[in-house]
């Protein structure tokens, strides 16, 4: 009896080569290239300097996840085509960039037009460190759920939530100038806004997707993932601080107290994390036939 | 400049996997390691139940996914449009496996040999390569250079596998292509891979 192409429909297959190491570093890239960018506009040189150490932190996590880590220069070698090439180059303007600018702002120099020009290559480097990883996942033909245009949206909308919430958590230990937490709380509200709209388009978008990007959405909304998916990103990571600081937000004797800021932070940079987490582990490759 | 390709007629697949230990014999590729595998699958019901096979190996795309996410160069396509990989340049990020539609890349994470703790005479000569790399099939590029045919083409008792030239009409496996109207996997990914499969 002659063999049927058609009848090796066999089951999508989960990804399973990225898991905490990769999905630590986009939580901590992301994040470190966030707090910098709010620390460079707020000229607060320690919280840029913080915001670096977490990058560089995030970065020797990916590099632990290498086969072969003392090869990881080579890496830098194909950014002609490569996502994962051209991270390693905004990975190191920033690092170079931004360690100019804390220098500067630490010794309060004016280096002239160079400031300026220091300045607005850092903020480029740290806006691209936020978006490549999108951009690693989004091109993606055999895993239909990274195969969005939003990622790269999703994921500098997440980053920027991040900082700002390391950035918070640091305000008490960081020295002066004081942060404006109480200014921070009410971007956050709009960023977790925005989060939840890319996230739900996203979702949306990929329900009339191929027939593995249809099975990650069971995953994360029915699955073994909609727990942490329902309860944890969109519950615990959006929602939750978007009731507790909504009301009180916008009221005229709104005062900031720590031990609150630090909760909602906690639950958004534990959603945060989550949200990446289940991008990684929900990725599904498509039938072979 | 050839580019080479591989019909494989599923009417005549016995599921032998004599491919499968032809490729482990001529790479030495560790356990865990297949360049090439044959899936199968039990369909239909008793009465008629029966078991259908699937060879499967890398699919040598004309625009392999692979190649352009490696950050490194060590995944290659040559002008014969044979996809390879330079053990010595991967840094085992893994960015090709995900990026590969087929799963027809492996990680060979950690050492490891068929004996414990040690490797024979044969795998001591044969594998010239380190662990924490990705690893996939090379179509036998160096039996090709020599202008033999891959292993797997070579072992097949029922001759299911034909490789050749694609770009050549005259040749074996594209007028069996033609004829057969044979399909590669996935075509809709629009990889143009260099596998195809003769189905009835």
């Amino acid at each position: 009896m002659s063999a049927q192409l058609d009848e090796f429909l066999i089951d999508v297959k989960p990804q399973k080569e990225w898991g905490w190491l990769v999905i630590t570093y986009l939580f901590l890239g992301g994040a470190g290239a966030g707090l910098f960018m709010v620390s460079l506009y707020m000229a607060h040189p320690w919280a840029e300097a913080f915001g670096l150490l977490i990058l560089i932190l995030g970065t020797l996590f990916l590099m632990l996840d290498l086969g072969r880590p003392e090869r990881f220069w080579r890496a830098f070698f194909r950014a002609r085509s490569s996502w994962i090439s051209r991270g390693c180059y905004f990975i190191a303007a920033l690092v170079l960039l931004g360690g100019l600018n804390v220098l500067i702002d630490f010794t309060v120099s004016d280096w002239g037009i160079l400031t300026t020009i220091l300045r607005v290559g850092a903020v480029a480097a740290a806006v691209a460190v936020m978006i490549y990883t999108g951009f690693v996942l989004s091109p993606s033909a055999a895993i239909p759920f990274w195969n969005s245009t939003f990622f790269p949206i999703i994921f500098f909308a997440y980053s920027l939530l991040a900082g700002i919430d390391f950035l918070i958590l640091a305000s008490p230990i960081l020295p002066p100038p004081a942060i404006e937490v109480a200014q921070l709380e009410k971007i956050q509200f709009g960023l977790v806004l925005l989060c939840l709209l890319l996230v739900m388009s996203h979702l949306s978008v990929m329900s009339g997707s191929a027939v593995a990007a249809r099975k990650s959405i069971q995953l994360l909304t029915r699955g073994k993932w909609a727990v942490l998916f329902i309860g944890g990103v969109i519950g615990i990571g959006l929602v939750v601080p978007l009731l507790l600081a909504g009301p009180v937000l916008w009221q005229a004797s709104f005062q900031t107290v720590f031990a609150v800021t630090a909760v909602l932070a906690l639950l958004r940079l534990f959603g945060d994390y989550l949200f990446r987490f289940l991008v990684i582990r929900a990725g599904l490759y498509d039938p072979l036939l | 400049m050839a580019r080479y390709g591989m019909v494989i007629d599923l009417n005549i697949c016995i599921g032998c996997n004599a491919c499968t230990m032809a490729c482990k014999a001529e790479h030495a590729t560790p356990p865990g390691v297949f360049y090439s595998k044959v899936l199968e699958k039990e369909v239909g019901k008793y009465p008629a139940a029966r078991r259908v096979f699937l060879p499967v190996l890398c699919n040598h795309c004309k625009n392999p996914a692979c190649e352009e996410v490696c950050p490194t160069g060590a995944t290659q396509k040559r002008d014969d449009g044979i996809v390879t990989i330079d053990h010595e340049l991967c840094i085992g990020c893994r960015s090709c496996m995900e990026a590969c539609p087929y799963g027809a890349r492996t990680f060979h994470k950690d050492e490891a040999t068929y004996y414990v703790n040690e490797k024979t005479p044969f795998e001591e000569m044969k594998q010239n390569f380190a662990n924490g790399i990705v690893m996939k099939c090379n179509f036998c590029a160096d039996r090709v250079d020599q202008g033999l045919e891959p292993a797997c083409v070579q072992t097949c008792p029922t001759e299911c596998r034909i490789f050749g030239d694609l770009d050549d009409p005259k040749t074996k496996v594209s007028r069996i292509i033609a004829e057969k109207k044979a399909r590669p996997l996935l075509a809709e990914k629009g990889l143009e891979p260099s596998v195809f499969y003769v189905g009835s």
